[in-house]
């Protein structure tokens, strides 16, 4: 950044955009709600509960934790999926 | 998040030389369903051949050190060996068509580097609903649950990271 732009954002009551404040005030939120972007890992999980809530509402009968593992499951390769299971059926041989 | 080592080169090893003697298999059972998704525990890997006396079964024992150990009056057949020490010899499944037919409908799945043929999760359902043992009452919930969340995708069968390698 250059000298005469620091100065000049350092003299400004604030660095936000006026129009992003305008947004926020309009929207009767706080700035942070408008300027706070939602983590990839957040992003992920709303679309996996979704995806999840969509095979709940198809299959009444499901069980919500059975569905959101194997929802989990899914983003994994075959082969830890496949490890993952057999970690823990062989849990008492390990231990 | 790195999975523990289990299910190593070793294992693999094996699953690749059976490939590359052309031995007819299919992974079966609950390690097939927890390939395809479903949050189902194992203890073995179950491996339904469509010859057991088949001479490529052998080469491929003998390449990674393994042996064949046929059935007696009171025993199965079964795999000894440190190298093929997780997988199970499976020689009727309940409730399916013979090993053909099936075999025209399994899934080509990617375990790290080798590809499987793999039993679907819906013909490993009807297995266990014919089976009908105290533990394939236990674990059928599960496995519908998760066919249930696997009909939501049009294809899920190479779903998650492509594994590199």
């Amino acid at each position: 950044m250059s000298r005469t732009a620091y100065y000049a954002l350092a003299r400004k009551d604030s660095v936000i955009p006026r129009s992003v404040r305008a947004i926020a005030s309009e929207l009767g939120v706080p700035l942070s709600a408008v300027l706070e972007e939602p983590s990839a890992l957040e992003l992920r999980t709303r679309a996996l509960l979704e995806r999840a809530q969509r095979v709940l509402s198809r299959n009444p009968s499901a069980s919500f934790e059975n569905v959101w593992h194997t929802l989990v499951l899914l983003e994994e390769p075959p082969i830890d999926r496949l490890r993952r299971s057999l970690l823990r059926g062989r849990a008492g041989d390990i231990h | 998040m790195a999975v523990p080592a289990i299910f190593t080169e070793r294992e693999q090893n094996f699953l690749r030389e059976l490939t590359r003697q052309g031995v007819d298999f299919l992974v079966v059972g609950l390690a097939a369903a927890a390939l395809q998704g479903a949050p189902a525990v194992t203890q073995d890997i179950d491996l339904w051949f469509r010859d057991l006396a088949d001479a490529g079964l052998r080469r491929a024992l003998d390449r990674v050190g393994g042996i064949y150990v046929p059935a007696t009056l009171s025993t199965p057949p079964m795999l000894a060996g440190k190298s093929v020490a997780l997988f199970d010899i499976v020689l009727t499944m309940h409730g399916l068509k013979d090993f053909e037919q099936e075999a025209a409908n399994a899934l080509d799945l990617k375990v790290g580097r080798v590809k499987v043929r793999v039993l679907p999760l819906a013909r490993i359902i009807a297995s266990k609903k014919a089976a009908n043992r105290a533990k394939d009452r236990l674990v059928l919930p599960i496995l519908e649950d998760a066919l249930a969340a696997l009909s939501d995708k049009t294809d899920f069968r190479n779903e998650g990271p492509q594994e590199t390698g």
